[in-house]
């Protein structure tokens, strides 16, 4: 079998470096270009069509967010691994609107390379477990003070259910073949779980689960 | 830095010199009241002389006019004294004689009357005058009485030579006399006159006088203080212009500090990154991969290694930290919104302050200076909440009004008289706020939370 594609972007040689040779360790995976910026990312992207983009979110010229957006927008087959130092919401939140399946932090980004980006290849969703920690600390913490409930409580098993493979980047179709459930019924689930979760998007939704643990 | 630069402007304030006008705006003083003095005095001195001036002329008038009276009615007396006499020496009915004596017997005591009527207040040449008539009329009666003791007969034959002889120049002579004394009033009426005259002539001198000196020095007064308006005028102006100049170079100096500062802490958040935080980030790749490499070693090596990881994790964490102090990485990574929303949730990571954000209607194609400075004052109000005002909950509204930005920071802690204390915070937020052509506004009460508006006008075009 080919081995996954892998383009690395980050503005630094010595952090290029590392990443490279954690990549080719493996061999189902093969590192076939590094760019040194945003733009750099896109144009090799844009030639090399690799299966998974290793991307740094702070860069000069493009940052990682606008990169990742405009690959995506043009190669769909191909999934973006945010790499980043900040486990906050906001970064999170925009790498997976940005189109990135899995986010790790740097500081353990030599221990969940390999999965992340076999994960991604996959078309599922993963995080660094730390990412998870911090969302879910922030949650709970809002809750505590400001004295709401756990929405999370008001769903129904299925919905539960629903909620999970939603954030594993399943569609409609695949839940419904998967539960054994109409796709109607499955969008019907959906919407009702996203309204009692107030979540506007799958990415919202994917956030929600990594904070709740449900997926990372 | 700022309270530095406070200070020596106080100190500047303090060493300037007072305006050395006190003395000038003592004499101006001095001189005013004087003239006004001089003014008041003449003036009733003045009122004064006048109505003396007039009591002297009506006294003068009285006393010609009672002179006059008086010898008007002695010379009458004496007039019908002598018409008295005339008749006796003509008429020859000798038992008429004793009725005609008793007749000039009581006119006789009635011209001494009108002597002893006549003024007590003479001087001696009206005395001599007035004795000198009293003297011929004495004489008149010594002559009268040698004729009233002749019997008729002889009195009619010598009655015309009688009256030829004695009684017509004894008139004539007190004509003369009473003449002489009514010409001597009329003279000192005019002496009088005159002397009133002269006095006037004076008077008019004096105040003429007077009139010049209040004129002179008034003048003086008026040039010497329109000359004092104009140079405080002047100084003032020029005062003024030093106080706008100053306050501009301030202003720009204070301005240039801010931006001075973020780009200091932008190169040094940059620096530390890119050059110590990337480091640490391959050392600890590299960390891994030897514990991957070393995975069957000895244990002491991996326990070692592991420590070493753990050290290198937390300069990388503390590097991260500081770095993003410095320099929000997000503004540059995600924009204004998401690093609005970031800094609220730091906050509440790290106090006691529940901080919401709602950031999405603001624009994200502002200059990089706005940003930071928005940045900035929300971070700077925060920071103000969490220290002062032991506020539950506070929330930050960024959004985009029809020509402007309007950046608001709400708590619900203890509040302060904003009136009253102004610390730095708000001197930096409010100098950043300037910068921007903004306005910001504190609006805080004790036990009511406090308020931070500040409302930036939109950049045109928008571009860095």
């Amino acid at each position: 079998m080919k081995p996954t594609s892998v383009l690395l972007a980050d503005d630094h040689t010595l952090i290029r470096a590392g990443l490279r040779m954690v990549v080719d360790a493996q061999p189902d995976l093969t590192v076939v270009g590094e760019a040194s910026d945003g733009r750099e990312a896109v144009a090799m992207a844009g030639t090399l069509k690799p299966d998974v983009v290793v991307m740094d979110i702070g860069m000069p010229n493009l940052n990682g967010i606008e990169a990742s957006r405009q690959i995506r927008a043009a190669l769909p087959d191909t999934q973006v691994v945010m790499l980043s130092m900040h486990s906050d919401e906001g970064y999170v939140l925009r790498a997976l609107k940005a189109g990135a399946k899995a986010y790790l932090l740097k500081d353990s980004a030599e221990a969940d390379l390999a999965r992340a980006i076999r994960a991604a290849t996959a078309g599922k969703s993963f995080f660094s477990p730390a990412v998870g920690q911090v969302l879910l600390q922030d949650y709970m913490r809002k809750l505590e003070r400001t004295g709401g409930e756990d929405s999370y409580e008001l769903l129904s098993p299925r919905e539960r259910e629903i909620l999970q493979l939603v954030a594993e980047g399943k569609s409609s179709k695949e839940i419904a073949h998967l539960l054994n459930l109409s796709v109607y019924t499955v969008e019907t689930h959906r919407a009702k779980l996203m309204q009692k979760l107030s979540l506007r998007s799958v990415p919202e939704v994917i956030l929600y689960a990594v904070r709740k643990g449900i997926i990372s | 830095m700022a309270a530095t630069l406070n200070e020596s402007a106080e100190a500047g304030a303090r060493t300037e010199p007072t305006p050395p006008s006190s003395r000038l705006r003592w004499l101006f003083l001095c001189v005013s009241t004087l003239l006004l003095a001089l003014l008041l005095v003449s003036g009733v001195l003045t009122v004064r002389f006048l109505s003396e001036m007039r009591t002297q002329e009506l006294a003068a008038a009285r006393a010609l006019a009672e002179r006059t009276r008086a010898l008007s009615g002695l010379w009458l007396s004496i007039q019908s004294y002598d018409q008295a006499v005339q008749q006796f020496v003509a008429q020859t009915a000798a038992d008429r004689d004793a009725e005609v004596r008793r007749r000039l017997d009581r006119l006789t005591l009635e011209i001494a009357a009108d002597f002893d009527h006549y003024p007590s207040i003479r001087d001696s040449e009206e005395d001599a005058l007035l004795n000198g008539m009293r003297h011929v009329f004495s004489q008149q009666r010594t002559l009268y009485i040698r004729i009233l003791e002749a019997g008729p007969a002889q009195r009619r034959r010598r009655a015309d030579s009688v009256l030829a002889e004695h009684l017509e120049p004894v008139q004539r002579q007190i004509l003369d006399w009473s003449g002489k004394l009514q010409v001597w009033n009329g003279e000192r009426l005019q002496h009088a006159d005159r002397a009133i005259v002269t006095q006037f002539a004076n008077l008019q001198g004096s105040l003429s006088r007077v009139l010049a000196i209040g004129f002179g020095s008034g003048l003086l007064l008026v040039l010497g203080s329109m000359a004092y308006i104009v140079r405080l005028d002047r100084q003032t102006r020029a005062r003024y212009v030093e106080l706008a100049q100053s306050r501009h170079a301030l202003q720009q100096l204070s301005a240039r500090l801010v931006d001075a500062q973020e780009t200091e802490r932008r190169a040094i958040s940059r620096e530390l990154h890119d050059e110590v935080g990337q480091s640490l980030g391959a050392l600890l790749v590299d960390i891994g991969r030897l514990s991957t490499t070393l995975s069957g070693g000895p244990p002491e090596v991996k326990a070692q290694l592991d420590n070493l990881k753990s050290v290198a994790e937390r300069t990388f964490q503390s590097v991260r930290n500081i770095a993003l102090l410095l320099r929000p990485s997000m503004l540059d990574d995600l924009g204004l919104a998401a690093a609005l929303e970031w800094q609220g949730r730091e906050v509440s990571r790290h106090s006691e302050i529940e901080v919401s954000v709602e950031s999405e209607s603001i624009p994200e194609d502002l200059p990089d200076e706005h940003k930071i400075y928005i940045y900035r004052l929300v971070q700077e109000a925060l920071n103000n909440a969490v220290r002062h005002s032991g506020a539950r909950n506070a929330k930050v509204v960024a959004e985009r009004a029809a020509n402007s930005i309007l950046v608001r920071i709400t708590d619900d802690g203890r509040g302060f008289d904003p009136g009253r204390s102004r610390g730095m915070g708000i001197l930096g937020m409010e100098e950043r706020v300037k910068r921007l052509g903004g306005t910001l506004r504190v609006e805080s009460q004790a036990g009511k939370g406090t308020t931070v508006t500040a409302e930036l006008p939109i950049p045109a075009g928008g571009e860095a």
